[in-house]
Parts: structure tokens; C-alpha cells; sequence
């Protein structure tokens, strides 16, 4: 199936937005208003429910005009654009990827979608779920750089990584017996470390200056 | 607005294709999905951690009635998203540079495509049909494509390292110890903040 690339997921969904002349601000501004306050860190509703690589919400005014000859349209809605890469369910299907979403995140998906076109709420998970899929466009072609490998065992490997690289930093010459004591404090280290955090925050950092722009 | 989180850029374009051209591509979409070599350019180029194109049907958008107008459109659209590292720049110019023919394969079904080379035009028609990220996530914002896969090659030869290391006398030990440093070594780069880029 072209929304699945091994152990990976491409959904895709469109929601229309209410097109609504008495609301104030639009509900399409609405929208883009309550996304640029949203965390992208680990508060994001994206971070709390499990499941998602990378995602994106994107309000689609229109199609876009490329010149003449071409024939100039437009859309009678504007559409939210959910684009999400994420770990599907044991059978492959996305059903409880959205279920998640729902349970850990339901009040930041209400705010959003919302101001869609037949939403039903998150609260009914099943409603909220055929809602989802109804919107849902068959991705077409779907590419992805690591396909075998979950949230989880990703953000496993980046800790395994950089410990990894400290240890082997840090034992250079040493004694074979001294070398594999301390190779095994390092799997107890690992096995008993917690799950690292998803899209963990930014770290700050001193503003630089100086480039070609200033 | 944010097209970028981290070191990953959010891509989004659409473009008009005449409705009999997109079964043209939907057949080119089946042969490159289902021979894995055709691939070989894009998994290349290894600044992309995903990329799709979907194709949507003039009729195909959503519709739910309750007032929402029906599309009345001539074309079908061509969507694509892609999560790239680095910035807009570096990515047009190696598109252009290195899938040339896969590019036009694909979005010379579009109206008005000028062909991926010369960049200069390729570059002015995917910056008038691409269109802004209003949010965008990933869990693993100072990871790049190259950062994820050498992390995964780590991961697989410590757990080869870890599921042996009581089978072993401290002198196997130190020699497997060595083979495993000399595997994992070229993928032992730090990840942290992406570069200012002025």
C-alpha cells in the first residue's frame, strides 16, 4: 500500500474549513492563530501521544495558478492539511495511531479541527476516527530515509549513540578485564536509563552575529 | 508560519495537472515504488527523512455537505511534502543536480513544469507553487536523516556487542571490543542544534 513504507506511515488528510462570512476572526485564521501558539516541544500534542516522527498542519487558501495557458481556479473551501509520519498499528492500519491521538491530545484537536467541516470531537474516539479517515487522501508515493524503526527505538538508538561515543571516548588503552567490567556498567547504565523525551526542547543559545547580513 | 524545526524544512507544493495526465504518473509512481533500484537517487540523497507526492483527484477533496460547496475544479493536483536537512537553497540545487530525470518523470505532467534544469527557472516555479507550514513537529529535532541512520547502526552492533560480551573471556572481549569500535566509529557523530545558516 502506498501509505505504508515498511514499518512506516504516510497519512495524508485534507479537512475542509468552515467557510463562514459572519465569523470573526475566520475560522481559517482561527486555526493558523491557535498553531503558532502551539508548543512544538514536548508539550506538543505530537510529543504526548505516541507515534509521530515528524508532522506538519498547514491551511491551504487555495490551488495555485502557474500562468496561462493554464486554466485559473479555485477552491469553494480552504483545507487543513494534516501530513504525518508515523508509526501504524500492528496490522499496518492507522486506527490506533489516531485513537492516540485522540486520548493524549484531544483538547489541542479540538481547538484545531474544530473549525472543520464535520468534526465530531475527539471525545467519541470511533466518530472522531471515521472522521479522520473519511478526510484522509491515499498517499500516492511515499518515501522514507528509516523505515524499519519506531519512535521509540529511534530515540533509543540517539541515547545508545551518544553513549556510546562517550565510552569509547573515554576507554581508550584500557586493560581487557577493566575494559569489559566497565563495557558492562555501561549496558546496566542503559537498560535501567528511562525513555528519552520526545522533541526535546530547544536548547538556548547565545544570539549570533557577525554574518554577511549584518 | 515554520517551515523549519530543528534542522528539518517542511515543504509543501501543489501543482494543476490536466486529470489524464495523473494516470500517466500514477503508473510511473507503481513501477518506482515497486523496483526498489529506481530508488537509488532519491535514498541518495540522504538529507530527506521522508517525502511524498499525492495525487488528489478534481473530485477527490474532501466533502462533507453542511453547507461546504462542492469543488467544481478542471485539474486534478499534484501534492508533495518533504522533510528535508539543510536549507531551501541546497535542496532545489541537488534536486536539480542529481534526480533530474526522475524530477521531470514526475512533474512534467504539471502545467507550466520548465524542467528541473536549469535550476534558475526550476527554482522559480517551485517557489510559485509552494506554500507555507503553519506548525510543524519532529521528534527528534537535532537529528538529521544521516544523524538517525548512523544512530541505528550503533544501536545494531552494540546490541550484537552486548548479547556476547558474558560468552567471552576479557582477551575475546578486547577483540571484539576493537571490531566494534572500528564499526561503529564512522557513525559516532554528536547530533545538537542546527547551524545558523546566514
Amino acid at each position: 500500500m502506498p501509505n505504508n513504507s515498511g514499518k512506516v506511515y504516510g497519512l495524508t488528510i485534507l479537512s475542509p474549513i468552515l467557510n463562514d462570512d459572519e465569523a470573526s476572526p475566520s475560522h481559517d485564521l482561527q486555526i493558523r492563530s491557535y498553531l503558532a501558539g502551539l508548543s512544538t516541544g514536548r508539550e506538543s500534542p505530537f510529543a504526548q501521544a505516541p507515534g509521530t516522527h515528524l508532522a506538519r498542519l498547514v491551511v491551504m487558501d487555495d490551488v495555485i495558478f502557474v500562468g496561462a495557458p493554464a486554466v485559473e481556479e479555485h477552491l469553494n473551501s480552504k483545507y487543513l492539511i494534516f501530513e504525518s509520519n508515523c508509526d501504524p498499528g500492528p496490522d499496518g492500519t492507522i486506527d490506533s495511531y489516531l485513537q492516540g491521538l485522540a486520548e493524549y491530545a484531544g483538547a489541542h484537536l479540538d481547538a484545531i479541527w474544530s473549525h472543520c467541516v464535520g468534526y465530531p470531537g475527539a471525545s467519541d474516539r470511533a466518530a472522531f476516527v471515521r472522521y479522520m479517515k473519511a478526510c484522509q487522501l491515499e498517499t500516492t508515493f511515499f518515501f522514507a530515509a528509516v523505515n524499519d524503526k519506531s519512535v521509540p527505538e529511534t530515540l533509543r538508538a540517539l541515547q545508545t549513540q551518544k553513549a556510546v561515543a562517550d565510552f569509547v571516548e573515554t576507554h581508550q588503552g584500557m586493560q581487557p578485564g577493566q575494559l569489559r567490567a566497565e563495557f558492562l556498567q555501561l549496558v546496566a547504565t542503559l537498560d535501567a536509563a528511562p525513555m528519552p523525551a520526545v522533541a526535546s526542547a530547544t536548547v538556548s543559545r547565545e544570539m549570533k552575529i557577525g554574518g554577511r547580513n549584518e | 508560519m515554520s517551515n523549519i524545526n530543528g534542522k528539518v524544512y517542511a515543504m509543501n507544493a501543489i501543482t494543476p495537472m490536466k486529470p489524464w495526465k495523473t494516470w500517466v504518473l500514477r503508473l510511473i509512481f507503481f513501477v518506482l515504488g515497486h523496483v526498489k533500484s529506481l530508488q537509488q537517487d532519491l535514498i541518495n540523497l540522504s538529507f530527506i527523512e521522508f517525502a511524498r507526492w499525492v495525487v488528489v483527484p478534481r473530485a477527490g477533496f474532501p466533502q462533507f455537505g453542511n453547507g461546504q460547496e462542492p469543488e467544481k475544479l478542471t485539474y486534478d493536483y499534484l501534492l508533495f511534502f518533504s522533510n528535508f536537512n539543510g536549507t531551501w537553497n541546497q535542496y532545489i540545487d541537488a534536486f536539480s543536480a542529481v534526480l533530474s530525470k526522475g524530477l521531470n518523470l514526475i512533474w512534467q505532467w504539471s502545467e507550466k513544469f520548465p524542467g528541473s534544469v536549469p535550476v534558475t527557472l526550476f527554482k522559480e516555479y517551485i517557489g510559485r507553487v509552494q506554500f507555507d507550514t503553519d506548525y510543524y513537529f519532529t521528534a527528534y529535532p537535532h537529528a538529521t536523516a544521516n544523524d538517525l541512520k548512523a544512530a541505528h547502526a550503533v544501536q545494531a552492533s552494540y546490541d550484537d556487542l552486548r548479547s556476547r560480551v558474558n560468552s567471552l573471556s576479557d582477551a575475546e572481549f578486547a577483540d571484539a571490543y576493537m571490531s566494534f569500535v572500528l564499526q561503529v566509529q564512522p557513525n559516532l557523530g554528536e547530533t545538537g542544534e542546527a547551524p545558523v545558516v546566514f
